[in-house]
């Protein structure tokens, strides 16, 4: 069985040449070349080498902020990075992209299952119990708000809110792990979301809080 | 000498959702652990950040799994939270066709104490550690009261190593507290290590203020210089302060040394 580096590298040479808002290039001798996918036709980058190199490309945006959920439609650019290794390139792509290389993989062996947010919410302890309160109307809006993939989150949610109670306010694409194909003919690999992540989790807690201290203030 | 090519390490941090810094000792010492190839392959995860907990074992290409926390104690985290999302059922967990072996955090590793005297004597710039007072700073809350144990611990230790004036517990949140140092200190050289596995909210941007050395400007560890500032003269002492012990790059051994201690005992 391939490995998941080899798995990678065999993607490429198939044309998955984007991951979220990265493009990837096969190079002569083996090595592959990333960079910004709106960066494509862009001269003079600031050329950086190593998987290590990823991680500070990835941890700030433009200005220096704080990236804390990587697939939020905001890296920056003006950059170049060089991995020679499909190791490297793993390594590198999950700082970029934690994990969603893997999930794809799990995904094309069926073996990504996804888990409602009602589901996720009802096994939190501690500070995140609070969440379980959380209301259905209340959810929807909340999720259709922070997970929006033009300001919150790039990854496409396999996950329902409930067993029966579909998201609102995303499209089908938005939903599946259908492959998008280019008029160039590049391929993408999705990015998944199979649960929901604890900024998520998190923002129903404060949704929750919110609501009781509103309801409190009001007694 | 552990190694360990056909098996996988999972390193498992608390990561942040507003502080850069707290996740990084972990991204570190996974990096020196891949550049040292103990393992045939290094992954991390993380509570607050990605790839998280529930993403993790979907990386693997092993089948022999160690899972190690990079936490200072046993307590909720790993107690809890880690278990319940790794779906672990114990130290040995088998799973869709894995072992999962699930080893004891760092911070329990009997190295500590070595590690807490050696922090100490390399931030306080050669002054008499006899004529100096250690503080090691811990979080102090019921939720992590086992990082307040652990804490106590290290301080009964370091008293027992006689090589500092005197050594105490202070907290964050409870007596002693950190805010108080110049009241129950004697010496005129005082020395703070915080017990904390990372530089982040707690020990770059709570612990300055509380001791007074720092204004509260809310900027993480990357982006101030608190530690380059050594020594800070205030309250007519002399106070070193040191960044949190597990930015110690010997954390990496204390990580393989959990692994190897994980199969030292028959199961």
């Amino acid at each position: 069985m391939r490995s998941l580096p080899e798995t990678i590298a065999g993607w490429v040479h198939d044309g998955f040449s984007l991951l979220g808002q990265i493009r990837i290039t096969s190079r002569p001798g083996g090595s592959f070349e990333l960079r910004h996918r709106e960066d494509v036709a862009v001269h003079g980058l600031e050329e950086f080498h190593g998987p290590s190199a990823a991680r500070d490309l990835s941890f700030f945006d433009e200005a220096r902020n704080y990236r804390p959920l990587k697939t939020a439609p905001n890296l920056r650019r003006g950059w170049s990075l060089i991995v020679e290794t499909p190791e490297d390139l793993r390594l590198a792509l999950d700082h970029f992209y934690p994990a969603m290389t893997a999930l794809w993989r799990s995904q094309l062996e069926a073996s990504l299952s996804s888990v409602p947010l009602r589901d996720t919410l009802d096994r939190q302890t501690g500070m995140y119990a609070a969440s379980k309160r959380l209301q259905d109307e209340e959810g929807l809006q909340l999720v259709a708000s922070a997970c929006n993939s033009k300001t919150g989150c790039m990854k496409r949610m396999l996950w329902p809110f409930t067993k029966t109670v579909e998201l609102t306010g995303f499209s089908r694409l938005e939903r599946s792990a259908d492959v998008l194909t280019l008029d160039s003919g590049e391929k993408e690999i999705p990015l998944l979301c199979h649960e929901a992540c604890n900024i998520l989790v998190a923002a129903c807690r404060e949704t929750v809080k919110k609501r009781e201290r509103a309801a409190a203030a009001t007694v | 000498m552990v190694f360990k090519p056909e098996s996988a390490l999972i390193l498992v941090g608390h990561g942040s959702t507003v502080n850069p810094d707290s996740s990084a000792p972990t991204l570190d010492h996974a990096e020196e652990l891949i550049r040292r190839k103990v393992f045939g392959e290094v992954h991390c995860a993380f509570w607050k950040e990605e790839p998280s907990l529930r993403q993790v074992l979907h990386m693997l290409d092993k089948d022999d799994v160690y899972i190690v926390p990079n936490f200072i104690s046993e307590g909720y985290f790993t107690r809890t939270v880690i278990p319940r999302e790794l779906n672990l059922d114990g130290p040995l967990t088998s799973l869709n066709g894995r072992t999962l072996k699930y080893c004891d955090p760092v911070g329990n590793h009997d190295r500590m104490t070595e590690l807490l005297s050696k922090r100490a004597s390399e931030v306080s710039q050669g002054v008499p550690l006899k004529q100096s007072s250690l503080l090691i700073v811990g979080h102090g809350t019921n939720l992590n009261d086992n990082s307040a144990f652990a804490a106590k611990r290290e301080v009964e230790k370091l008293r027992e190593l006689d090589m500092f004036g005197e050594v105490f517990n202070v907290y964050m949140e409870e007596p002693p507290l950190v805010s108080e140092w110049a009241d129950f200190t004697k010496f005129p050289n005082v020395i703070v290590v915080p017990f904390f596995i990372a530089d982040g909210l707690h020990s770059y941007q709570d612990i300055p203020v509380l001791l007074g050395i720092e204004e509260d400007t809310g900027l993480a560890a990357s982006q101030r210089d608190v530690f380059r500032k050594n020594p800070y003269r205030l309250r007519d002492r002399t106070l070193f302060y040191a960044s949190a012990i597990g930015t110690e790059p010997s954390f990496v051994d204390v990580i393989i040394d959990q692994v190897a201690a994980f199969d030292s005992v028959a199961r």
